[in-house]
């Protein structure tokens, strides 16, 4: 069937409207010098592309010589990317007012969420690795964006390790083409069965290297405390949440469509990855006397427990593809990354408060723990999304957190991987002790300071992941569904 | 009745939370109302129960979230109504006692709501999710009122209380997990539906039975911490001895008991099923944890230390009746549970008023309050009496009730042993009570006076409770015997060829 323009618009209006909005912001930012409209209109422009995603047309099948597709998976990830964006936005709002480059920093931003919203489109190689490259270019500027010293450490650091998986990334690229002839996740997919050789292999190793990094599992990790550490607080609640999760969608698509010739024969392999990504992420955890830091550990360990849906989906493989299982391990996964992109943005735009409170006051380590005492009294609004989200994070219930464990745990015992569904328990619960610490200390400990007016843009900001949290907590079923029928379409 | 019955129950005190936490000023008015409530529905419920009747009654199910087989589905039996009434009761009380609360009193009072909502939906919920969600919600307003007001080490406590529990809530949650992907629906379909999952069971089809004893353990694991038994008791004590008084109160209680119910509305249904050796195992851990316990008090320095122990024994009882599977015994652990959560209030009560008043715990430190402080003093000595088994309280039915039911199946030694921890129990408390009422008063209590009215009001209202149910024990125990009946009419035939 061939589309006409209207229908290209309809299916990728989102795109279209965000990258033409981010456009004109350059051009009006060149004339302007009241710049604090450019945070009200990406505002106004995510919001309509959040609209634009939810009504697209998911039935039309492949788009640009077959090279994208709107289905529900891309639309599942959009719309976690444009409504992280959203709430970045929101907070910026307040961080950048009056701020001479703001402009710039808007601009950056919905270029990133265009290029993850491509990434979650594609169904090419070639199109995922430029979608891939324009959402890491815009984000390596972002963490640098503040221009000081631990801005600027934060940024190179991400920059090469970030180049150097672009570039493994493409090398699995390049052998998985010369290997198949074609650029097509579906035809690599189909042609890999007859050429299944030590190359496939290697090309694999390339492209989960690539990925890895993103995902920030161990081994791959290593950059992702310091570049979160040392990031504008509310560029790291984007990197955590948007970012990161374009490496699991790109995963998503590559492991199960390209390499569905391997029989998923490396799922042992990758669940003691797994194992070691969320035992050393939550042990490391502990010990971090940053707030900041303790939230990228904990990221670290998040990945090692959304990456068990991969093992699922390998155990459910093994023996003759059992397709329940499969869709169930994809589809909790998802819920958990749904779960996690709202509730660590919002975690780290409560810290960018604290942190914005504390350098008000003069005061040394803006992220230490130090800071949250009392904060409860000193900043009530703050605090008490701080206590919901932390509670997601560990897994209590009714918060969307919650419903991502519990299916990912539930997935893991039906795919016969008790050993992992044991330790993620174990792990969910260590985890609980270094959560519990910042509680204690924002509602236990006495203030060390008078009561604060919480900026108004974070606090928009952090009301709106609150809401999102609870609502998936206590109202999942349409995510549910949204997260079986998007995990049907990587099945197919 | 009113329709949805359970479901308001649950939700006027979680709006009385709310209300309470963002209303400072009127926040203990607010927490009296949103306890009230509830306590006038169970009460209602109560009167129009089907008491000869073992099907769930007041029934509400609703679908939630059908993708995975989850459904909003509550209801009582004879196992759930009396901790009903129990968690309605208490909650009430406890605002009373606490009316003179000013630290963070809206926190304080939106807490001890919050607190109502969870254990009477864990007391309720029919649907294993919603049961999980209700049974990790409890832990919430216990860490805080540890952690906020809390003793000297209340981070500690609240931390370890925390994580400990939690800890045994996601081993429990794996087991339900297991159960719950091991059956489907004649439709095919996966369901979190507790009654349903409970009699699959049965089927060995379905469940082989190694599948099933290892989810059995996690079960009866999960339940143990929370009861707690020994040896998984070592997070209460020290919760008890940071907490404030009304944190203890709810915690020994309510919290508890929800240990017991999971014992009686899930692991007792699955123990037809399961090797025998488990009900031998639940004896023995029973027995031990009313024996040792009983020493750990006789031990204590700290009186409420000592409460907190003797908990630990009290709760005993209820694991060596759900054991001993006669139909008496079984009856008197589920009138345990009523007894010892009114009992144990009065206890925790006496110790918190002692703290408050006389600035210490240390019993030694203590002397003859009773010359200062008359009322108090006689509360505090019916508590301790109806907790050491005085006939005429409830605790001496409950207890009775257990032992006699045990007899029937147990060996001999076993009620001798239990016998001596009996003597252990009447000891301590008697030497406690006579250490810190009795003889004559140390001079620097000679300005001590009685507590608070609100404190001897919610005293007596509870001491007036444990010698009504002591005295007229069949109000409440005939439904618990009508639930009974089910749950040990399967070992009937097993008994008689002496396996247990």
């Amino acid at each position: 069937m061939t589309l006409g323009f209207g229908d290209y618009l309809s299916l990728l209006g989102a795109e279209a409207l965000l990258t033409g909005l981010a456009l004109l912001m350059i051009m009006i930012g060149l004339f302007t010098k009241n710049k604090n409209l450019m945070g009200y209109l990406s505002l106004a422009g995510l919001v309509a592309s959040l609209f634009l995603v939810m009504g697209a047309d998911m039935t039309k099948g492949s788009i640009f010589y077959g090279t994208m597709e709107v289905d529900a998976l891309s639309q599942f990830f959009k719309l976690v990317f444009v409504a992280v964006a959203l709430i970045v936005v929101m907070a910026a709002l307040s961080r950048y007012k009056d701020s001479p480059a703001q402009d710039e920093f808007y601009v950056l931003l919905l270029f990133a969420t265009v290029g993850m919203m491509v990434v979650a489109s594609s169904i090419d190689i070639v199109t995922l690795f430029i979608g891939f490259e324009l959402a890491s270019l815009s984000t390596y500027a972002m963490a640098a964006f503040d221009r000081e010293k631990q801005n600027l450490e934060a940024a190179m650091k991400y920059f090469i390790f970030g180049s150097v998986s672009s570039a493994m990334m493409l090398f699995g690229f390049s052998l998985l083409y010369g290997l198949s002839g074609t650029t097509k996740l579906a035809e690599i997919a189909a042609a890999s069965v007859e050429s299944m050789g030590p190359a496939t292999l290697v090309a694999l190793l390339f492209v989960v290297a690539g990925f890895g990094f993103k995902m920030a599992l161990v081994p791959f990790h290593m950059w992702a405390p310091d570049t979160y550490e040392g990031s504008p607080t509310i560029v790291t609640a984007f990197l955590a949440a948007g970012s990161k999760k374009m490496g699991f969608v790109a995963a998503f698509k590559v492991l199960f469509i390209a390499l569905v010739a391997l029989s998923f024969e490396w799922y042992m392999a990758f669940a003691i990855l797994v194992a070691i990504t969320m035992t050393l992420g939550n042990v490391v955890a502990i010990w971090q006397k940053s707030v900041k830091r303790m939230l990228a550990y904990s990221s670290v360990a998040y990945a090692g427990y959304i990456a068990i849906a991969f093992v699922v989906v390998g155990a459910a493989n093994s023996g003759g593809l059992d397709l329940a299982v499969a869709q169930n391990g994809l589809a909790s996964g998802l819920m958990l990354i749904l779960g996690h992109a709202f509730m660590k943005t919002g975690a780290f735009i409560a810290a960018a408060v604290v942190g914005y409170m504390a350098l008000s006051e003069g005061r040394k380590n803006p992220d230490d723990l130090e800071q949250y005492a009392g904060l409860g009294r000193r900043a009530p609004i703050t605090a008490f999304c701080m206590l919901i989200f932390l509670f997601s994070l560990s897994g209590i219930p009714p918060t969307a957190g919650f419903i991502g464990k519990f299916m990912l745990w539930g997935s893991a015992i039906d795919s016969g991987l008790v050993w992992l569904a044991v330790l993620f328990a174990l792990n969910s619960a260590l985890s609980l002790y270094y959560y519990l610490r910042v509680i204690m200390y924002m509602y236990v400990r006495e203030p060390a300071g008078a009561k604060i007016a919480e900026p108004k843009g974070y606090v928009l900001a952090m009301v709106a992941a609150l809401v999102v949290v609870l609502w998936i907590g206590v109202f999942p079923q349409a995510f549910v569904d949204f997260a079986y029928s998007a995990a049907a379409v990587l099945l197919h | 009745m009113i329709d949805n019955a359970i479901s308001l129950m649950i939700a006027i005190p979680l709006i009385a939370a709310v209300v309470a936490f963002l209303n400072g000023k009127a926040a203990k008015y607010v927490a009296l109302i949103g306890s009230l409530v509830p306590l006038a529905i169970s009460l209602q419920m109560f009167q129009e129960f089907d008491k000869t009747s073992n099907a769930m009654q007041f029934v509400e199910s609703y679908d939630w979230v059908p993708a995975i087989g989850v459904k909003y589905t509550v209801g009582v039996d004879g196992i759930g109504l009396p901790l009903i009434l129990l968690s309605t009761i208490v909650s009430i009380l406890v605002v009373v006692y606490s009316w003179g609360e000013e630290k963070r009193s809206n926190q304080f009072f939106a807490l001890l709501l919050l607190n109502e909502v969870g254990v009477l939906g864990v007391f309720t919920a029919l649907d294993f999710f919603l049961f999980y969600i209700f049974w990790e919600i409890v832990l919430i307003p216990m860490f805080f009122l540890i952690g906020i007001w809390g003793g000297p080490r209340k981070d500690y406590a609240a931390i370890k209380f925390f994580i400990y529990t939690h800890v045994a809530s996601l081993i429990m949650l794996l087991s339900i997990f297991a159960l719950y992907f091991s059956y489907r629906t004649p439709e095919g379909l996966r369901t979190f539906d507790m009654l349903t999952l409970l009699e699959a069971t049965g089927d060995s089809a379905i469940f082989s039975p190694m599948l099933l004893n290892v989810i059995f353990i996690g079960l009866l694991f999960g339940f143990l911490v929370k009861m707690p038994a020994v040896p998984f008791h070592t997070w209460l004590p020290d919760a008890h001895v940071e907490a404030p008084t009304a944190g203890s109160v709810l915690l020994a209680a309510l919290l508890l008991k929800m240990g017991g119910y999971g014992l009686f509305r899930i692991v007792m249904p699955m123990l037809p099923n399961v090797s025998t050796h488990y009900i031998t195992l639940m004896a023995i851990i029973g027995v031990v944890s009313i024996v040792y316990g009983g020493f750990l008090a006789l031990s204590q320095k700290d009186l409420k230390k000592m409460v907190a122990y003797s908990s630990v024994s009290h709760m005993g009882y209820v694991l060596l009746g759900a054991g001993a599977l006669s139909v008496l015994s079984v009856q008197g652990a589920m009138f345990q549970q009523f007894s010892h959560g009114l009992i144990t209030c009065v206890l925790f009560m006496s110790a918190g008023t002692i703290q408050h008043t006389a600035g210490t715990r240390i019993i030694s430190e203590l002397g003859g309050l009773a010359d200062r402080m008359p009322k108090f003093a006689v509360l505090m000595m019916a508590g301790f009496m109806a907790s050491l088994g005085l006939p005429g309280m409830c605790g001496f039915v409950a207890e009775l009730s257990v032992l006699a039911g045990s007899y029937e199946n147990l060996p001999i030694y076993v009620l001798i042993t239990i016998f001596g921890g009996i003597a252990v129990t009447a000891g301590y408390h008697l030497w406690a009570m006579q250490k810190v009422m009795f003889g004559p008063i140390l001079k620097k209590y000679l300005d001590l006076k009685d507590p608070h009215s609100y404190e001897i009001l919610s005293m007596s209202i509870l001491v007036l409770l444990i010698i009504y149910f002591g005295v007229q024990p069949a109000t409440i125990t005939d439904i618990m015997g009508v639930a009974a009946e089910p749950l040990v009419e399967p070992f009937i035939a097993v008994a008689a060829t002496g396996v247990i």
